[in-house]
């Protein structure tokens, strides 16, 4: 069985070998042809031609976060589906039903997260304070 | 042979990066280095011929909580500060604690004379793994399910941003 | 296969309860104006669990060979729902208080009831883990369930750390044992490491056997030890206790000290006792240390605390120390020994669940923005007599308990474990619990020096919601009726941990 998973090995291997020859290839090839002119514009870096605003290391939402987290919770509730899986036909129904509990008590954790509005990207309400407070910004200025 | 050199292999990419992940300077490359711990372990999995193990390890560690912990990385607020480091510190305590586990591990590990069996011929285990979370251990399978459950809404209530009143 | 589903009635129970309880935050928040359902839900649903208990407790049930309805599990569970019931009582109108009646508390609460529950019942070290992992993550969650609160952030973080620390040690030493012995059931561990102490016995005089001398043997008790010790605040792993136990929502803190620590010592129970029980030398030495540490360590520096609630978490420590004691005692007399400990943990349940609940009662007015808020300090005592005598008589009854003294289930509870100590031989042991109660008695009558001979320092109030006051009567009424009547306790205590051996 162990011998299965050498083709995985030798897959993996090459992959290696292949990542690893690909850079030094290029490292070798920047290194004959580039041109030996630098400038500011040359050396920031790439962004579509833009000029980048700010660092690349960027504070990322929250939401991301949470995301992640339920993600990683159903991704667990499907590794036990699998070997439920691979044996549900000979055990039957009785393995049916107790999988059905498992799933059931998962589906109020979903239950959970999407009633209390975890699963929404961006709240209404916040797009609608977001409008008040810049309307009010405005609202501000003109006054002056 | 071939099998020891594939495990001296997994198993040096397992401690060599672990020794990274504890003493990089920059919090990032502790997480990405991270990866390869799980990848390494994942590899010895599939040695000791725990395949759906080595699979499970890859799926969740690598795949979810690797990108989970990434994501927290990338959430603290001082992410912007240029120089982020999580220095090590402490090194001699840690490193007087250390060593004596591992001295103490390494002579219990010699000194006990294992109760072996013979090398049953190696299967494919998730079959054999459905069977017993059905059959002997459905119970553990389903608390299981409930301690994901708690885990799901107490880590989402957390972090969850605001109190709503 | 034939499963035995009466068994486990109870955690279904519970279960359902929380789902429920879930449900209800989900779909008829609507129509409420607060959480008072959801707390009302919760208690019924433990209510009828308790109730069912005594129905299922005839005879030890089986549901499959990982889990066990004895009546020592009976005991514990009964224990376990009895303190949750009485912090979802504390709990309605100081969340209310503090701002955060949210629905998920009681969720939460339950869920760890109920790994408190299945640890009772295990029969498996997968089915400890399991359990003790369901009651943990739940108080990771219950211990920052402020979330404004900084401290209360602190404390989840730490409890978290330490706390996944602790689990990986435990599940470690878990690992080591299957390694040795084969298995992870609990009846076959004990049956394999007798039968190995039995030929190991035939074979050479003086030698012991293979197995038993495995340094892997001791190292997995040492890993289990540890896990098990931290659960519990034992000395050297209490030092997330006063930071956690002081950051966490105060009704958090006041079940944490008692029902983490009546779980952990359930399955110390099972697994020293039964499990490991043909190690009982090797294990004897370290918990008698452990618990000589725990208790010094613990009386000695809440001694210098200023704030009550962090003296009552070094306090808790302290009472882990004498529950250690009877442990030790147990291994040489068996059943007096841990019918001491059990009886203990009853009564150490009423007594500091009653602390806790005095110290949330208490709330002063904050100087400078003339808001009540929670009273931590030992200064904020002073006077309570005059403002309040009956709390502050309540407040009397609890600390007259924690120390000792008689006519008070502390007393008893105290007495039984150093005389179990006697028994064993282990009498300067006894005398160091003996001293340590003596140390112990400088603090706590310290507060009643503060509420009874001293003048009010600031204005203070006291809860009076009703929900709160029927929990601090019934604590207050069992630490005495269980130090006036001990035998009838004592008997249920010493019959269920008969079925054990």
């Amino acid at each position: 069985m162990l011998f299965d998973y050498v083709n995985v090995l030798v897959f993996m291997t090459v992959g290696v070998l292949f990542l690893v020859g690909s850079l030094l290839a290029a490292r070798l090839a920047s290194r004959l042809l580039h041109s030996r002119i630098h400038n500011l514009d040359k050396l920031t870096n790439y962004e579509c031609g833009e000029r980048p605003i700010g660092g690349t290391a960027i504070q990322f939402n929250i939401r991301f976060y949470v995301i992640a987290l339920i993600f990683v919770i159903f991704e667990v509730e499907v590794v036990f589906l699998y070997p439920w899986a691979v044996v549900f036909k000979d055990l039957g129904f009785f393995a049916f039903v107790e999988m059905s509990i498992f799933i059931l008590i998962l589906l109020v954790g979903l239950a959970y997260v999407w009633c209390k509005g975890d699963l929404e990207w961006v709240k209404p309400s916040e797009i609608s304070l977001a409008r008040e407070r810049s309307s009010q910004e405005h609202g501000e200025i003109l006054h002056r | 042979m071939l099998l020891v050199i594939i495990f001296t292999i997994f198993a040096a990419i397992t401690i060599i990066s672990a020794g990274m992940v504890a003493f990089s300077q920059n919090i990032v490359y502790s997480a990405f280095s991270l990866l390869f711990t799980f990848f390494g372990i994942a590899g010895l999995y599939v040695l000791l011929a725990a395949d759906f193990l080595a699979a499970t390890q890859l799926l969740i560690y690598v795949g979810g909580i690797l990108v989970l912990l990434l994501f927290g990385v990338m959430l603290t607020h001082k992410i912007q500060e240029v120089n982020l480091s999580n220095e090590s510190m402490r090194l001699a305590p840690a490193a007087i604690v250390v060593l004596a586990f591992l001295g103490l591990l390494s002579i219990a590990i010699y000194r006990t004379q294992w109760p072996t069996v013979p090398v049953p011929e190696l299967t494919p285990t998730t079959a054999r793994i459905g069977t017993l979370f059905m059959t002997d251990y459905l119970l553990p399978f389903e608390i299981a399910s409930l301690v994901l459950l708690t885990a799901l809404v107490g880590a989402v209530f957390i972090a969850r941003g605001r109190v709503k009143k | 296969m034939n499963l035995n589903w009466t068994a486990i009635l109870p955690e279904i129970f519970i279960t359902l309860t929380a789902l429920g309880v879930l449900g209800i935050d989900l779909f008829y928040t609507r129509y409420q104006k607060d959480k008072t359902l959801n707390a009302i839900v919760t208690l019924s649903g433990m209510g009828i669990a308790f109730l069912l208990l005594p129905f299922l407790s005839a005879k030890t049930q089986i549901f499959t060979s990982l889990f066990v309805l004895d009546p020592l599990a009976i005991f514990f569970k009964m224990v376990f729902l009895i303190s949750g019931s009485m912090t979802a009582l504390i709990s309605i109108n100081y969340l209310k208080m503090e701002g955060f009646d949210l629905g998920e508390y009681y969720g939460v609460l339950l869920f760890s009831i109920l790994g408190m529950m299945v640890m009772a019942s295990a029969n498996d070290f997968i089915l400890i883990y399991l359990g003790l992992e369901l009651m943990t993550v739940s108080f990771y969650v219950l211990s920052g369930f402020f979330k404004t609160d900084l401290r209360s952030n602190e404390a989840a973080l730490k409890y978290l750390i330490l706390g996944g620390f602790a689990s990986a040690l435990f599940l470690y030493g878990i690992s080591l044992l299957y390694g040795v012995t084969g298995s992870t059931e609990i009846s076959y561990i004990a049956g394999y490491l007798t039968e190995q102490t039995r030929t190991g016995a035939d074979s050479v005089a003086g030698v012991t056997s293979a197995v038993l001398s495995h340094p892997l043997l001791s190292l997995s008790l040492i890993m289990l030890l540890a896990g098990l010790c931290f659960k519990v605040a034992a000395v050297p792993f209490h030092m997330w206790t006063p930071d956690v136990y002081e950051g966490a929502p105060t009704s958090v803190t006041a079940f944490m000290s008692v029902g983490p620590k009546a779980a952990g010592f359930v399955v110390m129970l099972r697994v020293l006792l039964v499990a490991l029980g043909a190690l009982e030398k090797q294990w004897m030495v370290i918990l008698a240390v452990i618990s000589i540490l725990t208790m010094t360590l613990g009386n000695i520096v809440a001694i210098a605390q200023q704030n009550v609630k962090r003296m009552l978490a070094y306090s808790s420590i302290a009472h882990a120390g004498y529950i250690l004691l009877g442990i030790v005692a147990s291994a040489r007399v068996l059943t007096a020994g841990s019918a001491s400990v059990v009886f203990y943990i009853l009564s150490y349940a009423f007594m500091n669940l009653g602390a806790f609940t005095v110290l949330l009662a208490l709330r002063k007015e904050d100087k400078q923005t003339g808001l009540m808020v929670p009273a931590m300090d030992l200064e904020d005592f002073s006077g309570l007599s005059k403002r309040d005598p009956l709390t502050a008589f309540l407040m009397l009854i609890f600390m007259f308990s924690l120390t000792g003294i008689p006519p008070t289930a502390g007393f008893v509870g105290k007495f039984y474990l150093f005389m179990s100590a006697v028994d064993a031989n282990l009498v300067w042991l006894a005398v160091i619990g003996v001293i340590n109660s003596a140390i112990s008695a400088y603090y706590y009558l310290r507060i009643l020096v503060y509420i009874y001979m001293k003048e009010p320092k600031v204005v203070q109030s006291v809860d009076n919601s009703s929900s709160l006051w029927v929990a601090l009567y019934v604590m207050a009424l069992a630490t005495l009726l269980i130090g006036i009547l001990p035998n009838l306790l004592f008997n249920v205590a010493r019959a269920s941990v008969v079925s054990l051996f």
